[in-house]
């Protein structure tokens, strides 16, 4: 559900740039698909907002990201 | 002539953090703060006479709280429900028609801050000009009320919920979110404070221009091509592959190892910003240590541009705070004088290219000088838009043989890294 929830969310951040369905069964990473910087911090705000966490801005939050499944993991996870 | 609006709102508000950034900025740039003027020109669709199309844009005024809110004293907002807008009717060049417009600097407390002219053929309108006052909107904003009212002349309104209004942002603002907001994009300010240089091209270059403010636009679809497969092979934006190369040769050619500089940042990355016509976009603090190798430094540059991205949505009091505080620690003035502002409404993505692309592209590369002023609020300012990118510096830091430089070194960095 968590994964699901997160393509809608990247698909709502990109503008339907990249489209809940490709984020589902992306093989690339989401920035590669065409998810820009300023994508990527309305998805930051988006998974704040909804999931209550902070994401961390550094290089591993960002490569995390950039990954559905281990950003569905770690959520999951908390 | 003039559209006369009505709307069922008024009120006033302080500045939002947006409006009190670029207003500080305006202050500081007067009497040149025309500098800030902008203008978008809008096609106008079908076969509309000049009454069809000032009823389309009063009920953008209408719609749109920013285009009829005043600057108030003491320094505050004031939301008007009812005024009349004057229309120059015109058959001059569009482009032209703008940047007439835009000439003169808007007076802030009495002007509505809308300028617009209708481009008649005949008797079809053609073209609506606006120019906005910096402090109604951004260029993102503006792109809003442009589809707004391309909306209003096709279907007569914009379906929806009302638009977004400054008034109540500048209220969120102040209350508790906006603190916690503001709060953690205050912590980021202070942190880089405390490891950024006092300043950046602090030296003289020795070769001042008259008046001294110079822009040139480097006009280079190599350097274009670059940036996307650099932005592809380092897996981030091409906003972010510009901002990194900037900061590197602000760095070598300021003679400092570590850069700081100050992109402008749209900040429309949360659901109540996203639509709303206003100035949202705003300085971020982004520090770089710019020796070794250039993909080295671009590893490090993107988690660093992401916070320095968001930590631009903040209240310009606390960074003022911020500011005295390490200025008064170390005893001098600490501003980097030193932005970057990537202007393009989208970005084009990453993607590959070959050596043989690049070389192809190379001799189109062309630069072109493109204004003079007397005064800027800033040293070194970087643009980028869909036709190049440009560098508007003060030659009394940085010569006009070393803007040629620098926009040719930028090439030559993109590129060199893309051959790799």
């Amino acid at each position: 559900m968590i994964r699901e929830r997160l393509a809608a969310l990247v698909a709502e951040s990109s503008d339907g740039a990249i489209s809940e369905h490709e984020a589902l069964t992306a093989t690339v990473p989401l920035t590669a698909l065409g998810l820009t910087s300023i994508g990527q911090l309305r998805l930051v705000d988006a998974i704040e907002t909804e999931f209550g966490v902070t994401v961390d801005l550094t290089g591993d939050g960002l490569d995390l990201l950039d990954d559905l499944d281990r950003l569905a993991g770690h959520l999951a996870g908390r | 002539m003039t559209i006369r609006f009505s709307a069922p709102d008024s009120g006033t508000a302080p500045l939002t953090w947006g409006q009190r950034a670029i207003w500080e900025a305006v202050e500081r740039t007067a009497p040149d703060d025309h500098y800030f003027n902008f203008g978008r020109v809008l096609k106008v669709p079908g076969t509309r006479t000049v009454a069809e199309v000032t009823v389309a844009l009063t009920a953008l005024v209408e719609r749109h709280g920013s285009l009829r809110t005043l600057l108030a004293d003491p320094v505050g907002q004031r939301l008007e429900a009812t005024g009349r807008m004057p229309v120059e009717v015109t058959t001059g060049d569009p482009d032209k028609v703008m940047a007439e417009l835009a000439a003169t600097r808007f007076d802030y407390h009495a002007e509505w801050p809308l300028r617009v002219a209708l481009v008649l053929d005949g008797d079809t309108v053609t073209h609506v000009v606006l120019v906005f006052c910096h402090l109604a909107t951004d260029g993102l904003g503006s792109d809003v009320a442009l589809r707004d009212l391309r909306t209003l002349l096709l279907r007569g309104r914009v379906s929806g919920p009302p638009a977004p209004r400054p008034l109540d942002l500048a209220h969120w603002q102040a209350g508790p979110q906006g603190r916690q907001v503001a709060d953690a994009a205050a912590a980021h300010w202070a942190d880089e404070h405390a490891r950024m240089p006092d300043t950046m091209f602090a030296g003289p270059s020795g070769d001042p221009a008259d008046p001294p403010i110079r822009r040139a636009l480097l006009r280079s679809p190599a350097l274009q091509l670059a940036t996307r497969a650099v932005a592809l092979a380092n897996r981030t934006s091409t906003s972010t592959v510009l901002l990194a190369a900037t900061a590197t040769l602000a760095g070598r050619f300021s003679g400092s190892g570590r850069c700081a500089m100050l992109p402008i940042v749209g900040n429309r990355f949360r659901r109540d910003t996203l639509g709303i016509v206003s100035t949202l976009s705003q300085e971020g603090l982004f520090t770089l240590d710019v020796d070794g190798d250039f993909p080295d430094v671009l590893r490090a540059a993107a988690p660093a541009a992401m916070r320095a991205y968001r930590s631009a949505y903040h209240d310009p009091a606390d960074r003022a705070r911020i500011v005295r505080d390490e200025s008064d620690r170390r005893g001098t003035a600490v501003h980097p004088n030193c932005c970057f502002n990537d202007m393009r409404f989208a970005d084009p993505g990453p993607a590959a290219c070959t050596p043989a692309d690049l070389d192809a592209a190379l001799p189109a590369t062309a630069l072109e000088w493109q204004m003079s002023q007397d005064k800027l609020n800033c040293r070194f300012c970087v643009h980028v838009t869909t036709e190049g990118v440009s560098l508007t510096a003060d030659t009394r830091h940085l010569s006009s043989d070393a803007i040629e430089r620098y926009l040719h070194a930028l090439e030559d960095l993109l590129v060199e890294a893309a051959r790799r």
